[in-house]
C-alpha cells in the first residue's frame, strides 16, 4: 500500500512538474562569492571596449544578475576607441568600466584617461589582485594597480595536428625541427608551410609574432640593454637582429610564402578561415586571433565538413623551443566618476576572481590571466613551456615604444623593404 | 481481480484524468499565448508605425536642413551656423562633414574643449561606404549606433547628402549632414507599452544584423551574431532566418544568453531598407496566469483523496472478504466434515427401514409381523423425512426462520418412534438402555411433532453415541402441570455415562457444526448441527434446555416444553377388572407401571425378578386365582424373561398370557420368546394407550379408541381432480385413493388443470389436489386461474397443495395463491383422507 501510495505521490509530482511546460533554468551560485550589497538595487553599469562582441563578459553579467537581478549591465564598443575613450569618460553617459592597456600609461595623450582609473589595489574594494599572475600586473609609480588584466596575450601558431599525422611528420619542437618539418611540406606540394597576416604593419604581422618574442628573450639576455632599447637608442638595434633574421630566414628558405599570406585580407577572421581551409600546417598568429576560431569552426565551411584537431603553440624559433610571452591583451579600469560606483566595485569584486576569469578566458578561448594557468586544451602546448622560458614583458620592463620598433622593423624586413642590417641601423626611427 | 490490478488501474485512470487536466490547460495555455503572440507581434508593428514615425519626423528636420543648406549654396561654416541656430533639443547636434576627408564642424564643441568644433569620421567606420545614403526626402537615412567623435556618447544621426560651397576656391564640395541623438535619448522616448510586458526590450537592426538600436538583453554587436552564440542553427538556415527577419513581419522563439526560452517579434521598418524592428522578451512573460493550477490542483488531490478513500474501503471490504472467506472456509470445512459424516445419521433409519424391510419380506406368511414391520419402516421412514428436513433446515435454524408447523401428536408413538430409532445403536454398543415414563396423563398434544421428535432424538442419539460401550443412558420424561393455560409440562431427561463435555465446548456447544472432540470418541459420527437445532427448537417452543455434564462422567441433558393439550385425548380408556403381574428389575418402572395399570382399572402386582414373579404366578395358580396377564421384562438379573416364559409355561403350565417387554429391539429374541410362550411383545416405556390396546390386543377384545373408524364410507364416490405431472406420483395418490373408493382424474400440468376446471360442470369434482411444479403452468399459476373462473363454482373448489415444497414458507405460499391447504410428499395417506374429510366437513358446515 506504502509503495504504491509513493508511486501516486511521484507520478502526480512528475505530472504537476510536466504541466509546468516551462524550462526551468538551473541556477548556479558562486560559493566564493557573497553580495555585500543589497541585492534589489536598480542601476545600470556600462563596460566599453574596442571588441566588436564580448560574449564572455556578457556570460558574466548573467551570473553577476543572478545575485543583483536589478542590475543593468552591458558592453558596448566604442567606435575609434583608443581616440574616443577620453571623450567618452567625460560624456553623460559615462562608462562604469573600460578596457584599458598597459601602453596607456604614461602616455600623455592618454593621461586624462588615466585620471579616470580608480585604484583597483585599493583594500577598501577587496578585489582578489592576486588571483592574477604577478607578471602580468602593471604598478604606476605609486605603486596602485590601476588595470586588472582580464586575458593575457602570447605570440604563436595555430598547429593543424591533423595535417602533421597525415603527412607522418611531428609538431617541431626546436628551430632545427621547425626547419625540416618545412622542408619536408614544401616538398609535399605545401606551398608555404607556415602563414600568417603580413598586409598591414600596425598590426599584427606574423613577422611581428615572430620577431618580437625573440627580441624580448635577447633583451632578457642582456638587461643592461633594457633601458637604451625603450629609449630607443639606435645603438641597441643590434639586439633586434636575432629576431629579424629569424623573420628573413623562415620567408628565404621557403617557410613562409609571402605571396600567399598577402593573400589574407585581414588579421583575424581571415587568419582563422584560411587556417581553416585545413591545407596550411602551420598559421602564425597573436592568441588574440585563437580567440575567434571556437566560433569560426562553424562559420568555415571547410572546417565543418572536414573538422581537425589543432592547438596553438609556441613557435620554435630556437634549438630550445619557443617562448611564452606573457603579457596582459585586455585589462579593465573602473571610471572611478562613473555613477553607482559601489555596485561597479561590486561587479569589479565579482569578475576578478579566479572563477570570473577562467570561465571569460575559456569562453573566449584566450589565456586565462590567473595564477592557476587553467588553459582552454587549445592552449595546451604552451602548458609545457619551462618556467625559465615564459617572459613577462611588463615585468621585464618593456615599453610600447619599443615594440613598435621591432613590429615596424621586423615588417619592413619580412616584406623586403629593407635587410636586416637596415633595420638594425634604423632602430628608434620607425614610426 | 487483484487489488494490484484495481490499483493499477486505478493509478492509470487517474493519470489519464490528470493528463487530459494537464493537457487541456496546457492547450488552453498555448492558446492564449500564442494569442498573446499574437498580440505582441500586432504592438510590435504598432510601435514600427509609431517608430517609423518617429524616424521620418527626424529625417524631415534633416531634409529641411539639407534643402536649405543646398539652395542656398553656404560654406561649411554658414551651414553650421544655420543649423545651429535651429537646435531646440539640448542633447541634440549636428555634423558636416566632406564626404572626401570625412571630417568636418560640428554644432557643439567637444566636450573637452569648448572651442574646439572640429568632428572626424576618418576613424569611426560609418561613413566610409555611404552607399545607405538616399537623395534627400528619398527616405529615411539612420546611422547604426555609434560614438559620437566629440562626446563620447553612443549616438545615432539621420543623414543627407548635402553641397557646400568650398570657401578656399568657391567650388561645390560633397558633404554629409547628420543630425545626432544620443541612443539614450531616442531610448527614453521609444518604449514598449510597459503596462503589457513588463520585460519587452526593442532593438533596431540594419540589413546585416547590426544593431541601430540596442535593447539591453540583445548581445554581440549584430542581432545575427546573437541568435548564433545561444541558438543551434545552421548557416543556410541562418541566413533564411536573417532574411526573413529583415523582409517580414513575424516571431520565433529562441534562447536569450542566459538559456531562457524569449520570444522575437520582428517587423520591417518600411521607410529603411533592409532595417527591422525587433521586440524582445522571455516567453515567461507573455504568459498570463492562464494554466489553471487551481483546477489541476483541486482534481489532483480530489483524486488523491478518492484514492486513497477507494484504497482504505478496498482494503476494508477486502479485510470483511478475507473474514468472510475464512468464514466460508471453516464453514465449508465444517459443512464438508457434515457431509463426510451425514451417512450415519441417514443410514441409522435407513437401517431401520432395510432392516425391517428384509425381516418383513422372510415373514410375508406372517401378518402381524409384517404388520407390526411396516409400521416401525413407516417410523423409521417419518424419522428420516424428519432427518432430511433437519439437514434443509440449518439454514433456517442459522437464519433464525425457523417456524413450526404444531398438529394433534400422540406422544406415545413419539416415544415409541425414539425407542425404535435408538434401538440398533443401543444394541450395537451395548449400552443398558432405561426408559422412564410417569405420570404421562395426556397422550395427545397439539404441538409440532416432528420438532419436538426431532429435539428428542436429537438429545437421546447424543447420549447413546457419546457412551462408551457398556455404559448407562437413562430417559426419563414426565408431565407435570404447567403454568399455561391449557397446557402440560413436559419434561424430558436424558443422562448418560458418557465421555462428557468440557466447559469450554459447553459454551459454545449450541453453535452449528459444534461436537466435543475427543480421542475417545473420534469415531463417532454426527452432523454437529443436532444441539443448533435443539436450541433453535426449544426457544422457538418457549422452552428450556439444561446441561449438566462433567467430563468422564457423563452428561444430563434436560427439556422442559409447555405443550398444548390436544382436544382429543384417550379419556375412556379402561380394561376389564383384573389380576395383573408385572415382572421388572427396575423399582421405578414397576412403580410407574402399577400407577398406570391400576389407572385402566385393573389390579396390578409387582414382581423384581423372575423367580419373584414365577412364586407369585406359581401361587396364584395354587389358589386357582390366576393372574389375567403377566407382563415381563426381558432382560433380568438372575433369570430374564423368556427364560422366565419357559419356566412358566413348563414348571406351572399356565397358559396365562404373557406379554414380554423391553427397552430393546426384540427382533433377535422374537422367534425364542414366541416359542418359550411369549403371547406378546410390548416396548418401554409403557404407557397407558400401549398397556390398553396391548392387553385388549392379547385378551381378544376389541380396543376401544377414539381413533376414527376405518370406515370411510364417506368418501365413497368423490371424485377428485390431481394436477400431478409425475407418472408415479399420480399412481401412488389414485391408487391410494381408489382404496378408500375415490374416483380420480389426472391433468398433466397447470394449464390442463385450469382447462378441466372450466370445462367441467358444476359438481364433476369434490376438490383438487395441486402438485406445484409442474410443467407449462405450475400449480400457483393454475391455482390464481381457477381462482378467477368465472363459474362461482369452479372458482371455490377446494385445492390443496401436493407439493414436495414443505418449508412452512411453501405452506405460506400456497395458501397465498388461494388454496385451501397443503400436504407435503412423501404423502401420509392418513394425512390425506384427514385433509380430505377436513374438506368435506367445512363444505358441510
Amino acid at each position: 500500500m506504502k509503495k504504491i501510495l509513493c508511486i501516486v505521490v511521484v507520478l502526480c509530482m512528475a505530472l504537476q512538474l510536466a504541466a509546468c511546460g516551462g524550462k526551468t533554468t538551473e541556477k548556479t551560485t558562486d560559493a566564493e562569492f557573497k553580495p555585500s550589497l543589497d541585492t534589489k538595487a536598480n542601476c545600470k553599469i556600462t563596460v566599453v571596449g574596442s571588441y566588436d562582441n564580448f560574449e564572455a563578459l556578457e556570460a558574466e553579467f548573467d551570473r553577476f544578475n543572478e545575485f543583483y537581478p536589478n542590475v543593468q549591465l552591458s558592453y558596448m564598443k566604442l567606435d575609434d576607441y583608443n581616440n574616443v575613450l577620453g571623450t567618452a569618460l567625460e560624456s553623460n553617459d559615462k562608462p562604469n568600466v573600460f578596457f584599458s592597456y598597459t601602453w596607456m600609461m604614461g602616455n600623455e595623450k592618454y593621461a586624462s584617461v588615466c585620471a579616470h582609473m580608480e585604484e583597483l589595489s585599493d583594500p577598501a574594494l577587496a578585489l582578489d589582485i592576486d588571483c592574477i599572475r604577478p607578471g602580468l600586473i602593471n604598478h604606476d609609480a605609486e605603486g596602485r594597480v590601476l588595470l586588472a588584466p582580464v586575458f593575457s596575450r602570447t605570440y604563436g601558431m595555430l598547429v593543424n595536428n591533423d595535417l602533421f599525422e597525415k603527412e607522418g611528420l611531428s609538431v617541431p619542437t626546436t628551430r632545427t625541427e621547425l626547419m625540416a618539418v618545412c622542408e619536408e611540406f614544401k616538398n609535399k606540394g605545401y606551398a608555404s608551410p607556415m602563414m600568417g597576416y603580413s598586409l598591414k604593419s600596425n598590426t599584427s604581422t606574423f613577422m611581428n609574432t615572430i620577431a618580437y618574442p625573440l627580441f624580448v628573450a635577447t633583451l632578457a639576455e642582456n638587461p643592461e640593454a633594457l633601458e637604451p632599447a625603450n629609449e630607443l637608442d639606435p645603438a641597441t638595434g643590434e639586439y633586434t637582429r636575432p629576431a629579424l633574421e629569424a623573420v628573413e630566414q623562415l620567408i628565404q628558405n621557403g617557410c613562409i610564402d609571402l605571396a600567399e599570406c598577402d593573400k589574407i585580407e585581414d588579421n583575424y577572421t581571415k587568419v582563422i578561415l584560411r587556417f581553416f581551409e585545413g591545407d596550411v600546417p602551420m598559421m602564425i598568429c597573436p592568441a588574440d586571433t585563437v580567440s575567434g576560431t571556437k566560433k569560426r569552426e562553424s562559420q568555415s565551411e571547410a572546417f565543418s565538413s572536414a573538422p581537425f584537431s589543432y592547438t596553438f603553440a609556441p613557435i620554435p624559433l630556437t634549438e630550445d623551443g619557443g617562448y611564452f610571452i606573457d603579457s596582459p591583451s585586455v585589462e579593465f579600469s573602473v571610471n572611478k566618476d562613473c555613477n553607482d560606483l559601489d555596485m561597479t566595485n561590486e561587479f569589479m569584486r565579482f569578475l576578478i576572481t579566479n572563477k570570473a576569469l577562467n570561465e571569460m578566458a575559456s569562453v573566449k578561448r584566450l589565456v586565462t590571466p590567473t595564477t592557476d594557468l587553467s588553459f582552454d586544451s587549445v592552449y595546451a602546448p604552451f602548458g609545457q613551456v619551462p618556467a625559465d622560458r615564459t617572459i613577462s614583458p611588463e615585468v621585464l620592463g618593456i615599453k610600447d615604444p619599443l615594440a613598435v620598433q621591432i613590429r615596424i622593423a621586423a615588417f619592413r624586413v619580412g616584406v623586403g623593404e629593407i635587410t636586416v642590417d637596415e633595420a638594425v641601423k634604423m632602430y628608434g626611427s620607425f614610426e | 481481480m487483484k487489488r494490484t490490478w484495481v490499483t493499477v488501474v486505478n493509478v492509470i485512470i487517474m493519470i489519464a484524468m490528470l493528463t487530459f487536466v494537464v493537457l487541456y490547460s496546457n492547450f488552453e495555455s498555448r492558446d492564449t499565448t500564442q494569442r498573446q503572440i499574437e498580440h505582441f507581434e500586432n504592438t510590435t508593428i504598432t510601435m514600427e508605425h509609431v517608430t517609423e514615425n518617429y524616424l521620418e519626423g527626424e529625417q524631415r528636420i534633416c531634409d529641411v536642413w539639407a534643402r536649405y543648406i543646398d539652395k542656398n549654396e553656404m560654406t561649411i561654416e554658414e551651414a553650421i551656423s544655420f543649423i545651429r541656430l535651429s537646435h531646440v533639443l539640448p542633447n541634440t547636434s549636428a555634423h558636416i562633414v566632406y564626404q572626401d576627408t570625412l571630417s568636418g564642424l560640428s554644432t557643439r564643441a567637444r566636450r573637452d574643449s569648448s572651442d574646439e568644433y572640429a568632428v572626424s569620421y576618418e576613424r569611426v567606420d560609418l561613413l566610409n561606404d555611404v552607399a545607405w545614403i538616399s537623395d534627400i526626402g528619398a527616405s529615411i537615412n539612420i546611422s547604426r549606433s555609434y560614438t559620437n567623435p566629440i562626446n563620447g556618447e553612443q549616438s545615432i544621426a539621420f543623414c543627407n547628402f548635402i553641397t557646400l560651397i568650398d570657401p578656399e576656391n568657391g567650388n561645390p564640395r560633397k558633404a554629409i549632414l547628420l543630425r545626432v541623438l544620443p541612443v539614450s535619448e531616442l531610448e527614453q522616448k521609444w518604449v514598449f507599452p510597459q503596462e503589457e510586458y513588463e520585460s519587452i526590450e526593442l532593438s533596431m537592426i540594419d540589413a546585416n544584423g547590426d544593431y541601430i538600436i540596442k535593447g539591453h538583453s540583445f548581445k554581440n554587436s549584430s542581432f545575427f551574431e546573437f541568435y548564433k552564440s545561444y541558438n543551434t542553427i545552421d548557416s543556410v538556415s541562418a541566413q533564411e532566418l536573417f532574411g526573413k527577419i529583415t523582409s517580414s513581419t513575424g516571431s520565433i522563439a529562441m534562447q536569450n544568453s542566459r538559456g531562457e526560452e524569449c520570444i522575437l517579434a520582428y517587423t520591417p521598418v518600411d521607410a529603411t531598407e533592409g532595417w527591422a524592428l525587433l521586440s524582445f522578451m522571455p516567453i515567461e512573460g507573455l504568459k498570463a496566469d492562464t494554466e489553471n493550477w487551481l483546477l489541476i490542483g483541486v482534481v489532483t488531490a480530489g483524486l488523491l483523496i478518492l484514492f486513497v478513500f477507494d484504497m482504505a474501503v478496498m482494503l476494508n471490504f477486502n479485510k470483511k472478504l478475507q473474514a468472510a472467506a475464512r468464514e466460508a472456509a471453516t464453514a465449508n470445512k465444517a459443512k464438508t466434515d457434515f457431509l463426510s459424516t451425514m451417512s450415519h445419521d441417514i443410514r441409522t433409519p435407513m437401517n431401520a427401514i432395510i432392516g425391517l424391510t428384509t425381516i418383513a419380506e422372510k415373514n410375508l406368511g406372517d401378518t402381524v409381523s409384517v404388520g407390526e414391520n411396516l409400521r416401525k419402516i413407516t417410523l423409521a421412514s417419518n424419522h428420516l423425512l424428519t432427518l432430511i428436513n433437519d439437514i434443509l433446515d440449518i439454514s433456517k435454524v442459522e437464519s433464525g426462520k425457523l417456524n413450526l408447523s404444531p398438529q394433534t401428536f400422540s406422544l406415545v408413538e413419539t416415544v415409541e418412534n425414539l425407542v425404535n430409532l435408538s434401538q440398533p445403536m443401543i444394541k450395537e454398543k451395548n449400552i443398558e438402555f432405561r426408559f422412564r415414563a410417569s405420570r404421562m396423563e395426556k397422550e395427545y398434544l397439539y404441538a409440532d411433532k416432528l420438532r419436538l421428535n426431532q429435539i428428542y432424538i436429537n438429545i437421546l442419539s447424543n447420549a447413546i453415541k457419546y457412551t462408551e460401550p457398556g455404559g448407562r443412558v437413562s430417559v426419563d420424561m414426565h408431565q407435570e402441570e404447567s403454568q399455561k393455560a391449557g397446557c402440560v409440562r413436559l419434561t424430558y431427561t436424558v443422562s448418560d455415562t458418557g465421555i462428557g463435555m468440557s466447559p469450554e465446548f459447553m459454551a459454545t456447544m449450541y453453535q452449528p457444526f459444534s461436537r466435543q472432540t475427543d480421542s475417545r470418541v473420534n469415531s463417532i459420527q454426527g452432523t454437529g448441527l443436532g444441539l443448533a437445532i435443539t436450541k433453535q427448537m426449544v426457544d422457538l417452543m418457549e422452552g428450556t434446555i439444561d446441561c449438566q455434564s462433567e467430563q468422564g462422567k457423563g452428561t444430563t441433558f434436560t427439556v422442559i416444553l409447555d405443550l398444548p393439550v390436544a382436544d382429543r385425548q384417550r379419556e375412556d380408556m379402561l380394561l376389564e377388572p383384573m389380576d395383573v403381574l408385572i415382572v421388572d428389575d427396575d423399582e421405578v418402572l414397576l412403580e410407574t407401571a402399577v400407577d398406570t395399570l391400576e389407572s385402566l382399572g385393573v389390579t396390578a402386582d409387582c414382581a423384581k425378578s423372575g423367580l419373584e414373579a414365577l412364586g407369585m404366578i406359581m401361587h396364584r395358580n395354587k389358589i386357582g386365582q390366576d393372574y389375567r396377564v403377566v407382563i415381563l421384562d426381558w432382560k433380568m438379573p438372575d433369570i430374564d424373561g423368556v427364560e422366565t416364559i419357559r419356566r412358566i409355561r413348563t414348571e406351572i403350565n399356565s397358559s396365562i398370557p404373557i406379554l414380554l417387554i423391553s427397552a430393546y429391539d426384540w427382533s433377535d429374541i422374537e422367534d425364542v420368546a414366541k416359542e418359550a410362550g411369549a403371547n406378546g411383545f410390548v416396548s418401554k416405556p409403557l404407557f397407558r394407550s400401549t398397556l390398553y390396546d396391548k392387553i385388549n390386543e392379547l385378551l381378544g377384545t376389541e380396543a376401544k379408541s377414539v381413533e376414527p373408524d376405518n370406515d370411510y364410507s364417506d368418501l365413497q364416490g368423490m371424485n377428485i381432480l390431481i394436477a400431478e405431472d409425475n407418472d408415479i406420483n399420480w399412481e401412488i395418490i389414485s391408487t391410494m385413493l381408489g382404496m378408500f373408493g375415490i374416483t380420480t382424474e389426472r391433468a398433466k400440468n397447470g394449464r390442463i388443470c385450469v382447462e378441466k376446471m372450466d370445462a367441467a360442470m358444476e359438481g364433476t369434482y369434490d376438490l383438487i389436489f395441486m402438485d406445484i411444479q409442474m410443467p407449462e403452468m405450475n400449480g400457483l399459476d393454475a391455482t390464481r386461474n381457477i381462482r378467477a373462473l368465472s363459474d362461482p363454482w369452479a372458482s371455490s373448489i377446494p385445492i390443496i397443495a401436493m407439493t414436495a415444497d414443505a418449508f412452512s414458507e411453501n405452506v405460506t405460499e400456497c395458501l397465498n395463491a388461494g388454496m385451501n391447504g397443503h400436504i407435503a410428499k412423501p404423502i401420509d395417506i392418513k394425512l390425506v383422507i384427514k385433509e380430505i374429510r377436513r374438506i368435506k366437513e367445512e363444505k358441510r358446515a
